[in-house]
C-alpha cells in the first residue's frame, strides 16, 4: 500500500490560447493498490488530471506544461503516450468511441497486439473472463448492449495487464444493476488482482461503497486528498461546490449539524440503520389529513411536495374515469429482425392507457423495452401486432410528419435532434415548417422558460450536457404535443444538473398534456412522477402510483432497479411512508446514535 | 402501381438496409470461399478482373462466366446484390441497343454487345464473389499482407466497424427532420413534390451527421493513441504477428489448382470451338 505508483509534482497545464490554466500546481501521489475517486464540479480539471497520467497531456494535447510526472519511480519525461499507456489503461466516458474493431475478441486483443505481445489472444481471453464477457468473443460490437460495451472497453484496457486503470464516469450511462456490476468488477480487480484504480465519479453512493480515498478538484487545483469517510462527511464543503454526498449523509447533516467536524456521519444505509431511528410521532403525510393528531403534522405535510400523496392519485383516478385516454395501446407486440435473420421479440401483449395531466415514469433496466414502447407511441416504429391510438387516431405505420403535432419524442442523445445551426433555429424549425403566425412569440417564450435566451444564437452541439438537454426539451415543447416522450433525460448528467432537470421538467407544464419519461433514475421518479409503470423483459409488471410501486422492494429488484437510499432507509426504519425527499425523511426520522434508544422500530 | 411502389418503399427501411449491408459484409466466414486465404483470393480476383478485357474468344468468356456463376452461388451472395447487378447489365445493354437502333442498326447489333456484357459479367461476378467472401477484416489483412499501407488497411476495417453507428445516427437525424418537418400536403404531379421533400432532407441529414462524427472521432483518435496504435504502425514486428494467422492450406491449393486446370483447358477448347453458342 505504501509504494507510490505515480507521482505528479507541481503540475500546471494551460491549453494553447486559453487564459486560465486547467491545472494549477497539482501535486498528487497514487499509492499502489489504492481505489481513488476524483470528484469536482464541471470544468474543475478532473479529466485533465487523469489525462496527465498517460501523457496525453502534454504529448497529445500540447500546451504550457510545467511540473513533473513519475511513473513507477521513473521520470516520464521524453516518454511517449504509447509507452506510458502500457502501464495505464484508460476507459473513456464515451467508451463506444474507443471500440475500434468489429468483433469483441478482435477489440479486446487490439491493444496487446499493437504492442506486439505474442500471447495477445490469451490476454484478450483472460480480460474477457475478468469482465464476465467470456463467450461473447465472436459477437459484433454493435450487437452488444450499452453495459456490455462498457465492460468491453474495460476489458480492452485490462488486456495489457496495466498497473493503473483510469475510468472516466463508469456508470453514467448504465442502469443501477449494471452500474453495480461494473463496480463489483472494479473492486475485484482492486482487491484480488492488485490493480490501482482511479475513477472520475459523480455518484457519492458508489464512492462511499467502493472507493478508498477521494481527490477533490476545484478550479484546476487539487484541494485535498482524503480517506473516503473523511471526504464525504465534509458535507457542507462539498455541497458548496455542487457535489452531492450520499443522501443518508446529507440527512445526517440536517438532523445533527454539530457532528460534521467529527466526521461521524453514516455513508450507507447499513450505517444509517444503526444511526437513525423512526421519530416516535412520525405520521405519513397521507394519513395526516384524515387524523389530526401530533405536532409534526405541519412539518410533514409541508415537506411533502405537491402532487405526491394519495389525494393526487385519487384525483387522477377521478379524471381518468371521466376523460378519454390520450394514448391507448391494445395487445401490442413488437419484434425486430436481427442480422441472423431471426426475429427478436421486444414487446409482448402490452395494454396501456395514458391520460391527460399524468406524469408517467416508465422504469425498467436497459433492454426492458422502454424505448421501444415510446417509439410505438411516437409512430417511429410500427407494431408487429395490435393497435396504438393517440387522441383517437390510429398511428400504426403513419408517417411521423402526420403525427408530429400530437406527439414529440426527445431522444436520449440530444445531438441526434440538432439539425439547425443555432438554438433558436432548432426550436423554430417545426414552427417554420408549418409557417405558424405566432412563431416568433412562441420561440421567445420557449427560450425564456427553458432559460436559453443567452444561448439562443449558439450552436447546440457545442453546449454542455445540461444545456443540450434543455434545448432538446424546448425543441420537443415547441410542437405543443399532447404527449411528450423523453428517453433517459438525466443520463450522462452530473448530479447537480440532474437536480436541475426536475425544475426544467416543470417548465413543460402548459406546453404539454401528458409527459412520459423512460428512465432508471429513481430519484427523478420519486420526485417527479405521478404514475409509475414498471417494465421487465418486454412486459408491464406493475403500474400504479409511487406508494404502491415503491413499497414493494422486491418489485424494483425484479425489474433490475435499485431503490434510492432514502427509499431504502424509509423501509429499514419502518417509516409510515416511503420518503422521496430529504425534507420528508428528516421530518420522520431522527438521530439516535449514542443517545437513548426508543423502543419500537427496527 | 402507386400502391405497389409504396409497399416496396415501406420495406426498404434504414434498418433493413443496415442489416442487408452488414449481412453481406460479415456473414461470409460460413461459406467455402469465405474460409480461403485472403491473399490468394485477392490475386485470384486480379486475374479475373483483368484478363477478360483481353479475351475476345466467346467460348473462353462463356467458360469463365459459368465458373463465376458457380463461385457466386458458392459465396451465397444476397439476392439484392445480384438483382442490382442484373439491373445494371440489362439497362446497360438496353441503352446501347436503343442507340444502335437510332443509328440504323438492327437486331444483329445485339450479338457484339453480348460479348461486352459477358466480359462485364465475369468481372462483376468475380468482384461480388471475392468481396462478399472476404469480410472487411480479412480483406484488410489480405491487402496489408500484399503490401498496401497499414493505415489504409486499418481505415478500411474501421470504416466497416463504424458503419452501423453512422447508419444508426443517420436514421435518428432523418427522424428528427421528419418529426419536426412538414411533408407537402399534396403529393403533386407524379409524386414529385413528395419526392423532392424526401430528397432534400436526405441531403440535409449529412450536415449534422458530419459534425457529430467529427466530434466523436476526437475520442477515437485519442483512444487509438492510448491503445498503442501508433506504436504498432511504426513496428514491422507487430504486422508480422498480426498477419501470422494467414496461411495457405490444402483447400487453398486445391482451389488454385482447380482454377488453373479449368482455365488451362478452356483456352484449347476456345481455340478448337470458337463459336460454341453463337
Amino acid at each position: 500500500m505504501d509504494k507510490p505508483l505515480l507521482e505528479l509534482s507541481n503540475v500546471s497545464f494551460t491549453y494553447p490560447g486559453a487564459e486560465h490554466p486547467v491545472l494549477l500546481e497539482v501535486s498528487f501521489t497514487l499509492q499502489q493498490g489504492d481505489f481513488v475517486a476524483v470528484i469536482g464540479s464541471n470544468g474543475s480539471g478532473k479529466s485533465t488530471l487523469c489525462k496527465c497520467f498517460n501523457g496525453l497531456i502534454p504529448h497529445y494535447y500540447t500546451g504550457d506544461f510545467e511540473g513533473e510526472l513519475k511513473l513507477l519511480g521513473e521520470s516520464a519525461e521524453g516518454k511517449r503516450v504509447s509507452e506510458l499507456s502500457r502501464h495505464i489503461g484508460y476507459v473513456y466516458q464515451d467508451f463506444e468511441n474507443q471500440l475500434v474493431r468489429p468483433t469483441v475478441l478482435d477489440d479486446v486483443c487490439f491493444t496487446p497486439l499493437n504492442y506486439g505481445l505474442a500471447d495477445y489472444r490469451e490476454r484478450g481471453l483472460r480480460a474477457l473472463e475478468l469482465t464476465g464477457l467470456s463467450g461473447l468473443g465472436r459477437e459484433f460490437i454493435w450487437q452488444l448492449s450499452g453495459g456490455q460495451k462498457h465492460l468491453l472497453a474495460l476489458a480492452g484496457a485490462l488486456a495489457m495487464d496495466p498497473d493503473i486503470l483510469v475510468i472516466d464516469e463508469p456508470v453514467a450511462q448504465l442502469d443501477p444493476q449494471h452500474a453495480r456490476q461494473i463496480y463489483d468488477i472494479l473492486r475485484r480487480l482492486n482487491e484480488q488482482h492488485g490493480k490501482t484504480i482511479v475513477v472520475i465519479e459523480h455518484h457519492a453512493e458508489f464512492i462511499a461503497e467502493y472507493c478508498r480515498s477521494v481527490v477533490l478538484m476545484d478550479g484546476g487545483r487539487l484541494r485535498w486528498q482524503k480517506p473516503v469517510r473523511e471526504a464525504l462527511t465534509s458535507v457542507e464543503e462539498l455541497l458548496a461546490l455542487g457535489i452531492y454526498p450520499p443522501d443518508v449523509t446529507r440527512a445526517a447533516l440536517l438532523l445533527r449539524p454539530d457532528r460534521q467536524a467529527a466526521g461521524e456521519y453514516p455513508l450507507s444505509c447499513e450505517e444509517g440503520r444503526a444511526w437513525f431511528g423512526r421519530r416516535a410521532d412520525a405520521v405519513s403525510a397521507a394519513d395526516s389529513d384524515s387524523a389530526a393528531n401530533g405536532r409534526t403534522l405541519a412539518a410533514a405535510s409541508a415537506a411533502a411536495s405537491p402532487g405526491t400523496g394519495s389525494y393526487a392519485a385519487m384525483e387522477a383516478a377521478v379524471s381518468r374515469a371521466a376523460a378519454e385516454p390520450i394514448v391507448r395501446m391494445e395487445q401490442i407486440r413488437l419484434s425486430y429482425r436481427t442480422i441472423h435473420k431471426t426475429l427478436q421479440p421486444v414487446l409482448g401483449g402490452i395494454n396501456l392507457e395514458l391520460y391527460a395531466g399524468e406524469r408517467v415514469a416508465l422504469i425498467g433496466n436497459n433492454g426492458a423495452g422502454k424505448s421501444s414502447l415510446m417509439k410505438l407511441i411516437a409512430g417511429i416504429t410500427a407494431p408487429t401486432g395490435g393497435t396504438v391510438q393517440v387522441k383517437g387516431i390510429t398511428v400504426n405505420g403513419l408517417p411521423p410528419e402526420r403525427l408530429s403535432g400530437m406527439v414529440s419524442y426527445v431522444f436520449q442523445n440530444p445531438e441526434d435532434m440538432f439539425i439547425d445551426d443555432s438554438v433558436r433555429g432548432e426550436i423554430a424549425y417545426y414552427l417554420k415548417a408549418r409557417k405558424l403566425a405566432d412563431m416568433d412569440e412562441r420561440v421567445e417564450e420557449l427560450l425564456q422558460s427553458f432559460r436559453l435566451l443567452e444561448l439562443a444564437e449558439r450552436d447546440a452541439r457545442l453546449l454542455s450536457g445540461g444545456q443540450q438537454r434543455r434545448v432538446s426539451l424546448a425543441i420537443g415543447a415547441a410542437v405543443r404535443p399532447a404527449v411528450m416522450l423523453l428517453d433517459e433525460p438525466t443520463a450522462n448528467l452530473d448530479i447537480s444538473t440532474k437536480q436541475e432537470m426536475t425544475r426544467v421538467l416543470e417548465a413543460l407544464r402548459g406546453h404539454v398534456e401528458t409527459v412520459v419519461i423512460a428512465t432508471h433514475d429513481m430519484a427523478l421518479v420519486a420526485e417527479w412522477a405521478t404514475r409509475i409503470i414498471v417494465m421487465s423483459e418486454g412486459r408491464i409488471i406493475a403500474d400504479g402510483d409511487k406508494e404502491t410501486v415503491f413499497s414493494d422492494g422486491q418489485l424494483l429488484r425484479r425489474a433490475g432497479l435499485a431503490e434510492t437510499q432514502l427509499m431504502e432507509m424509509s423501509r429499514l426504519l419502518n417509516l409510515p411512508q416511503i420518503c422521496s425527499s430529504l425534507e420528508e425523511f428528516t421530518a420522520m426520522a431522527e438521530w439516535r446514535k449514542g443517545e437513548l434508544i426508543y423502543g419500537g422500530s427496527c | 402501381m402507386v400502391e405497389a411502389v409504396k409497399r416496396a418503399l415501406n420495406k426498404i427501411s434504414v434498418e433493413h438496409i443496415k442489416l442487408e449491408l452488414l449481412g453481406t459484409a460479415y456473414n461470409s466466414s460460413s461459406t467455402f470461399l469465405g474460409r480461403l486465404d485472403p491473399r490468394m483470393l485477392l490475386i485470384w480476383y486480379l486475374f479475373f478482373a483483368i484478363t477478360p478485357w483481353f479475351i475476345y474468344n466467346r467460348t473462353i468468356l462463356l467458360g469463365m462466366f459459368v465458373f463465376m456463376v458457380v463461385t457466386t452461388i458458392l459465396s451465397k451472395v444476397s439476392p439484392y446484390i445480384v438483382f442490382i447487378l442484373c439491373l445494371g447489365l440489362v439497362s446497360q445493354i438496353g441503352w446501347m441497343f436503343l442507340l444502335s437502333l437510332f443509328f440504323g442498326g438492327g437486331a444483329e447489333s445485339l450479338l457484339p454487345m453480348l460479348t461486352l456484357t459477358l466480359k462485364l459479367s465475369v468481372i462483376s461476378l468475380a468482384s461480388i464473389t471475392v468481396f462478399s467472401s472476404l469480410d472487411p477484416e480479412r480483406l484488410s489483412d489480405g491487402l496489408s499482407a500484399l503490401g498496401v499501407p497499414d493505415a489504409f488497411a486499418f481505415s478500411l476495417s474501421y470504416g466497416y466497424r463504424i458503419l452501423p453507428t453512422l447508419l444508426e445516427e443517420f436514421h435518428q437525424i432523418l427522424l428528427s427532420f421528419r418529426l419536426r418537418g412538414q411533408r407537402p400536403e399534396k403529393h403533386g404531379f407524379l409524386y414529385l413534390r413528395t419526392a423532392a421533400y424526401y430528397l432534400r432532407i436526405l441531403v440535409l441529414v449529412f450536415y449534422p451527421l458530419m459534425l457529430n462524427t467529427a466530434k466523436r472521432s476526437r475520442t477515437t483518435v485519442e483512444a487509438l493513441e492510448t491503445r498503442g496504435y501508433t506504436y504498432a504502425v511504426n513496428n514491422p514486428k507487430v504486422k508480422k504477428l498480426r498477419l501470422s494467422y494467414l496461411a495457405m492450406q490444402r483447400r487453398d491449393w486445391l482451389f488454385v489448382a482447380f482454377t488453373v486446370v479449368y482455365i488451362g483447358l478452356l483456352f484449347p477448347l476456345g481455340a478448337a470451338v470458337p463459336n460454341l453458342l453463337y
